[in-house]
């Protein structure tokens, strides 16, 4: 019967795996070929990265399953989680690592490439505008304040005009679209 | 006299001028000759590493280029310039394909990085180039009985193979001062400020429980050398009362702020007033 | 008096003790079930921890030279020891210290003593064959059951008069002082887990099957080829803990299959470019000095995927679809794969049981168990009764060298 050979070509199952052919086995090497990325191989999903992490607990992506993602070769899904924004920074991963893989800084290579492909958080794309646009994240605003303790109420030696010019040439000029 | 060049970021001037004269008092009063480097901004951590990695290596090569034409070392206040220029330095050095591109870049400044100076945090120099005993001697109003809890910030302490910065050493810098050490669970964790841009409220839940765990522990005082940290352990206080209804108040302080206290130097000199947890109050009780 | 020694199994182990034994002055009667010496190592390709082929090992201090020298010099030239191939025990009885053994022989049917390995009756019949260049005693092997007319007439014409297809089977009885149990393992064929598929379709194969593909004097020539049509392997996929720790097969870990896998994984990665392989694993238990391997692995690209495998599903094309489980991303993942490999529990050897019986041993999940007030060596079975290597349960080819010297250590020293 046709029903029957139908059956026999697909199993019916609720399963819906991902087919690891749609996948890019190229991630992990590009992540490897960037600073501090080297030693992404020698993870063996031990899961310390997780249990350092202040804040894992709030993601849907735990460190261990973003590396285990990018060895995977989930790019998509890795370059466009809201995690690799919301790490922290704080080291605590890449440090108690007992391989030596530099999670952090891995992290951070995955925004270099989310930003690359203009996958950037808008307050973060807003951050790298101000630096184009004028050189600094903070500027002296009460500079009363700076005179009422005896300082110079202009930073000394402060140029914020090597850092305008330098990002006009690399990629935060071209994200910003300051770059004209 | 040692002297080095003082690079301030962007932070600290704009934010923080109490760390800047308190942290430039204590310089004179131990004899540390800070000059301000010419020619120099931000440093752009964590935000412009994320997105421009390259951008980031050029921008703080050249800070430590320039610095290279003196040859002193780049001494700076804050985690966020220390861990930029650490982590920058670390990584030219052991790579010397970005080196060389990044040198092509500063070539046209007439610039170039070879890594001969070294950047450093203040504390860590008062703690080496100075010493403990010779800071000692200069204390004359110890604050003893004062428990203070250190918040190192993630950028000091870590990656350690970069920062290569021993937390024992702001004991130290704390106990010279007459004041106890508190000891908190915590006291490793972020106090969440890199967070802000993209979660707000997380920031604040991060601070939340590192101002829990060091009330916990009974200090009376925080000590931080950041910028970033000491806004958020600050500023998120008065946030925390009005949105979780929960009073602190844990004084934040810049370290050499105590230092300069310790050193009898008045409120007003190291701007006091400025923080915005008042201190005054604890430490007229506490020190009589 | 100490002697003579009878040692079943000529393994690792019982080559050892063999040899070591004989060096010593005693008498030593090594049985072998099989036509040569040497045990699963023989069928290894290259073993860990050095990566040597098994056969290049170190033999020992006094016999310097390797492994395949060390046993056909013992084997030739140290005449304590009477090695007895295609023979098995019987039955014992006696007491401790003079147990009486009887031992049966199938025919050999060519005598390594005057056999050349001229390749004459090689080329011309499928009943014999050199079961392993390596073989000890070197000498032609015979599969009675392939003997034809064309057998008989190669037979006729061996120059040097070696083959005998009229031998029969032979029985022995012997007086010995001491009883060496060194049976060794078998690697268990998993079809009763049912989910792998192992003996329904070709391509699903165990790591010792694996292991004969590897090894460059094997059958392929070490080129990794479908059993199912002989098409080149792109993707192999391993599987650990086949039938270990379960209380339905086997409820310990088999302990030496990560590593092995491992050493696969390792030369596929390393030596077939372009073959991907990934292993799906619950631990990798890499004891002692053998994580280089693990790490060695990870930094050739394999891939490790902590989880178990839902489905095997075999395609038109030859290959199989494999759904696994990924535990660490709690996602289920489809590969297809050319070759589905299962690391296959070790179990106690085909006669275990019997010699367990025969000599009233206690037991530890079909190994041969040591006396619980036995010496910290945990080589001793009974009174003048000694275990060594995998007979004891899974163990590495150092260990088992250890634990034969271990036993050769308290024979000379009384069998206590």
């Amino acid at each position: 019967m046709s029903e029957a050979g139908e059956h026999s070509t697909t199993p019916v199952t609720l399963v819906d795996p991902i087919d690891i052919s749609t996948l890019d086995p190229h991630f992990r090497n590009e992540i490897r070929s960037m600073p501090n990325g080297d030693d992404l191989y020698a993870c063996f999903a031990c899961t310390t990265c997780t249990a350092a992490c202040p804040i894992a607990c709030q993601w849907t992506y735990k460190p261990h399953q973003l590396i285990r993602m990018i060895l995977l070769g989930m790019r998509n899904e890795v370059l466009s989680s809201k995690e690799i924004w919301e790490c922290l920074t704080c080291f605590q991963c890449q440090e108690r690592c007992p391989q030596g893989v530099r999670v952090t800084d891995i992290i951070f290579d995955c925004k270099n490439l989310a930003a690359e492909e203009g996958l950037v958080p808008e307050n973060i794309l807003g951050l790298g505008r101000q630096l184009l646009e004028s050189g600094q994240l903070y500027q002296v605003t009460a500079d009363w304040e700076r005179e009422d303790l005896g300082l110079e109420p202009e930073v000394p030696g402060l140029d914020p005009e090597p850092m305008k010019a330098i990002l006009h040439g690399t990629r935060t000029g071209r994200l910003v679209g300051g770059g004209d | 006299m040692p002297t080095y060049n003082l690079y301030m970021g962007c932070s600290v001037p704009a934010n923080y001028p109490n760390y800047e004269i308190s942290m430039l008092k204590v310089a004179e009063a131990l004899g540390i000759d800070l000059v301000y480097m010419e020619g120099v901004g931000c440093c752009g951590s964590p935000n412009l590493r994320a997105i421009d990695y390259f951008g980031w290596l050029l921008v703080n090569a050249r800070t430590l280029a320039i610095a290279e034409k003196s040859g002193h070392d780049v001494v700076t206040p804050c985690n966020g310039c220390f861990g930029s220029l650490k982590d920058v330095h670390h990584f030219l050095l052991h790579n010397s394909e970005y080196r060389t591109r990044v040198n092509e870049e500063l070539n046209s400044e007439g610039l170039e990085f070879t890594g001969r100076v070294r950047p450093r945090h203040f504390i860590e120099v008062l703690y080496t180039d100075i010493g403990i005993d010779a800071i000692r001697e200069k204390v004359t109003r110890p604050l003893d009985g004062v428990g203070i809890a250190i918040h190192y910030g993630c950028h000091l302490l870590r990656p350690a193979d970069v920062t290569e910065f021993d937390p024992a050493i702001l004991d130290e810098l704390v106990r010279v001062t007459g004041a106890t050490v508190v000891e908190y669970p915590l006291w490793k964790q972020c106090c969440g400020a890199t967070v802000l841009p993209v979660n707000e409220a997380l920031a604040v839940r991060l601070a939340r429980d590192k101002l829990k765990s060091i009330k916990e522990a009974g200090a009376s005082f925080i000590t931080v050398v950041c910028p970033a940290c000491g806004n958020q352990l600050d500023l998120q206080q008065l946030g925390l009362k009005t949105s979780y209804g929960e009073v602190y108040d844990l004084p934040v302080l810049l370290y050499p702020q105590i230092l300069a206290l310790a050193m009898g130097m008045s409120e007003d000199e190291i701007g006091l007033e400025m923080n915005r947890v008042p201190a005054q109050p604890i430490l007229e009780h506490l020190t009589g | 008096m100490v002697g003579p020694v009878l040692i079943v199994g000529a393994g690792v182990a019982g080559m050892t003790a063999a040899v070591e034994l004989a060096d010593a002055g005693v008498h030593t009667v090594l049985v072998e079930r099989l036509s040569t010496v040497g045990g699963n190592a023989l069928r290894l390709y290259k073993a860990f921890p050095t990566d040597d082929c098994f056969f290049c090992f170190e033999g020992n201090r006094w016999r310097p030279g390797i492994r395949k020298c060390f046993y056909r010099s013992a084997l030739t030239d140290q005449p304590n020891i009477d090695l007895r191939v295609n023979t098995t025990v019987v039955d014992i009885s006696g007491t401790p210290g003079s147990f009486t053994v009887r031992l049966r022989t199938e025919p050999t049917y060519v005598d390594p003593k005057k056999c050349i390995l001229c390749g004459l009756c090689t080329t011309r019949s499928e009943a014999f064959k050199l079961s392993s260049p390596q073989c000890q005693p070197q000498t032609v092997s015979v599969d009675p059951t392939l003997l034809d007319d064309e057998a008989r007439r190669v037979a006729s014409e061996c120059p040097t008069h070696a083959i005998d297809l009229d031998a029969t089977p032979s029985e022995d009885t012997l007086v010995v002082s001491d009883i060496v149990i060194a049976t060794g393992y078998h690697e268990f064929k998993p079809q009763g887990v049912q989910e792998y598929g192992y003996g329904e379709h070709p391509n699903i194969i165990t790591q010792l099957e694996l292991a004969e593909m590897l090894d460059p004097t094997g059958p392929s020539g070490g080129v990794l080829l479908r059993p199912s049509d002989g098409a080149p392997v792109e993707r192999v996929m391993m599987v650990q803990c086949v039938g270990s720790r379960s209380v339905d097969h086997f409820p310990f870990c088999s302990k030496i299959c990560c590593v092995f896998a491992l050493k696969h994984a390792n030369i596929i990665a390393q030596e077939h470019n372009g073959i991907r392989v990934d292993v799906v694993y619950m631990d990798i238990r890499t004891y002692d000095r053998h994580e280089r391997y693990y790490r060695m692995a990870r930094r050739a690209g394999v891939g490790f995927i902590r989880g178990r495998v839902s489905r095997v599903v075999p395609r038109d094309d030859g290959r199989l679809d494999v759904v696994i489980y990924d535990s660490l991303l709690d996602q289920y993942l489809q590969y297809e794969v050319d070759l589905f490999v299962l690391s296959s529990a070790l179990e106690p050897s085909e006669g275990t049981a019997a010699l367990i019986s025969q000599l009233g041993l206690q037991d530890r999940s079909g190994f041969v168990a040591p006396v619980e007030d036995g010496s910290v060596d945990g080589v001793m079975a009974g009174d003048h009764v000694f275990v060594c290597g995998t007979a004891l349960g899974p163990a590495e080819v150092p260990e088992s060298v250890t634990q034969a010297r271990a036993v050769v250590s308290r024979i000379l020293q009384g069998g206590v």
